[in-house]
């Protein structure tokens, strides 16, 4: 072994060897470490399992105009015609979905299908489905929609990409929320790894002073303490991931259900090996950080 | 090789360790510094060590300003110097071996090279067959032993030790003595600290009697 390694496996060792005689307290610390990671990682992992899914779903605001009950279909294409026509500029699309169309979707959904077998005939109107586009489409999509509504032969207009916004808007929150739970994590971090670190360092005063006997620098003296905030937290990391992991199971099976009545195929998933890495080495870092501070304050003796 | 001028310690307001202390060590001397408890031995010895700093005055020790030293030269000077406290600091939780392997993982040997250095250090101060034992199993003696192979294994230029015999038995006393001759002979200048008015008269070439902070020569 290189001699330049040797003062950082002795290091190493002195750090194994003191967790090693504090086996329960080193296992709280790495418990009670693991636990505060788990909630944001989990946050973390729900909002990146949910990004996909609200990218694959329109974002572009669509207007549905429902025809009154009892009209023909040729009310709701001539309705189609003259939104193409009149509103050219703000319309990207118009698509009309007869009541039989709508009718024949649902019956193909089992959970409708006993419904729709008792009833007399088709209750269902025509649709005309609208997607928007342009500028501002927040303030335009209900000015529209108000206009629609009054005309002859619209029974109700709906804003469908409603929930979609709310979708997005609610994944902003999320991620503010997540930043600012990971910045009371890290704190707490902190102040556990201090804790930690300031403890031993106290209880191990007599190895301290016999070091800096024999000639040590503070960087020999602090090493151990700072391997130690370092080696905490990283495995603490590693617990967190399996943790995680381990909670998601049942998290994904209560989740299904939710998720397939939105329509959407939606589970949790832990985030990509790399962004684990980077999750491990930024908590080990905090860790040594941490460790650093405390042990400098610690041994000014 | 050391060397004190008009030097002055003291601690908080009015408790003064040391005043005005004058005299000069050459490399090679064995000598021993003796006086009532409290008179400033210890403080006089940490001096020597780099483990204090003057008030006042200058503490040259192998050409260096002790006070004028940056904190993070200090251990680079303490490598040079073997030190023995009171309390000897031995480390409980770690054989004897490995209390005198920690000066020489600290200077960064190679571990074949600290085993072989700790293994002649032990068996230099007698406590061949005893490695393996933890220092709360050694006797009183055998502790101060252990205390200065730690101090001598990276081959200091100068020992310094504050009272190594004051809770041995006067054959103890006399054997840890006898430790501290031999390695002053092959040239390591030697400063005991004890008030053992018998080991002086049997050992001493040179005394430095410290009383009430003030240092003068003494004749054996």
């Amino acid at each position: 072994m290189s001699l330049s390694l040797q003062p950082h496996r002795y290091a190493l060792g002195v750090t194994l060897r003191r967790l090693a005689l504090q086996p329960f307290s080193s296992l709280a610390n790495v418990m009670v470490i693991a636990l505060a990671l788990a909630i944001p990682l989990l946050v973390a992992s729900t909002l990146l399992s949910l990004q996909p899914v609200a990218r694959q779903l329109s974002t572009d605001p669509e207007l549905t105009l429902f025809t009154k009950v009892g009209s023909t279909t040729d009310v709701a294409r001539n309705m189609a015609q003259r939104i193409e026509r009149d509103y050219r500029s703000e319309v990207s699309k118009v698509r009309v979905i007869t009541r039989e169309e709508a009718l024949a979707a649902l019956k193909r959904n089992p959970s409708y299908a006993d419904v729709l077998a008792v009833l007399p005939g088709n209750p269902l109107p025509d649709a005309i489905v609208v997607t928007l586009r342009g500028a501002d489409l927040a303030r335009r999509s209900p000015e529209l929609a108000d206009t629609w509504r009054k005309w002859d032969g619209v029974d109700m207009v709906q804003l469908d990409s409603a929930w979609v916004q709310r979708m997005e808007a609610l994944l902003r929150f999320g991620n503010t929320a997540l930043g600012l739970l990971a910045a009371v994590v890290a704190v707490s971090v902190l102040a556990a790894v201090f804790n930690t670190v300031r403890m031993q360092a106290l209880s191990q005063r007599d190895e301290i002073t016999a070091a800096r006997l024999v000639g040590a620098t503070e960087s020999f003296v602090r090493r151990p303490f700072l391997y130690l905030g370092a080696l905490t937290c990283a495995i603490a990391a590693g617990v967190a991931i399996g943790a995680s992991a381990f909670a998601m199971g049942p998290l994904n099976g209560a989740l299904a259900d939710l998720a397939r009545s939105y329509g959407v195929e939606f589970f949790i998933q832990l985030p990509p090996p790399l962004w684990l890495l980077g999750f491990v080495l930024v908590v080990t870092l905090l860790g040594a950080f941490s460790a650093r501070w405390s042990v400098t304050r610690t041994t000014r003796f | 090789m050391i060397e004190f001028q008009h030097v002055f310690k003291s601690y908080g307001r009015g408790v003064n360790a040391l005043t005005d202390v004058n005299f000069r060590v050459a490399a090679g001397e064995f000598l021993f510094v003796s006086g009532p408890s409290g008179a400033g031995k210890s403080t006089l010895l940490k001096l020597i060590g780099g483990l204090d700093t003057p008030s006042r005055g200058v503490v040259q020790v192998n050409g260096q300003d002790v006070g004028k030293l940056p904190p993070r030269a200090r251990p680079y000077l303490r490598r040079a110097i073997g030190v023995i406290l009171q309390d000897a600091h031995l480390l409980n939780d770690r054989s004897a071996f490995e209390n005198v392997l920690l000066p020489l993982i600290v200077t960064g040997h190679s571990p074949a090279q600290a085993s072989s250095r700790a293994r002649a250090a032990i068996d230099k101060v007698g406590l061949s067959g005893k490695e393996s034992l933890r220092p709360e199993a050694l006797s009183g003696g055998d502790q101060q032993r252990l205390a200065i192979a730690r101090a001598i294994v990276n081959r200091p230029a100068i020992l310094i030790a504050d009272e190594p015999t004051a809770n041995l038995d006067h054959d103890s006393a006399v054997r840890i003595v006898e430790v501290f001759r031999d390695f002053n002979r092959v040239g390591v200048t030697t400063l005991i600290a004890t008030h053992d008015q018998a080991l002086i008269a049997a050992y001493a070439n040179r005394v430095l009697h410290v009383d009430a902070g003030q240092v003068t020569e003494r004749k054996p």
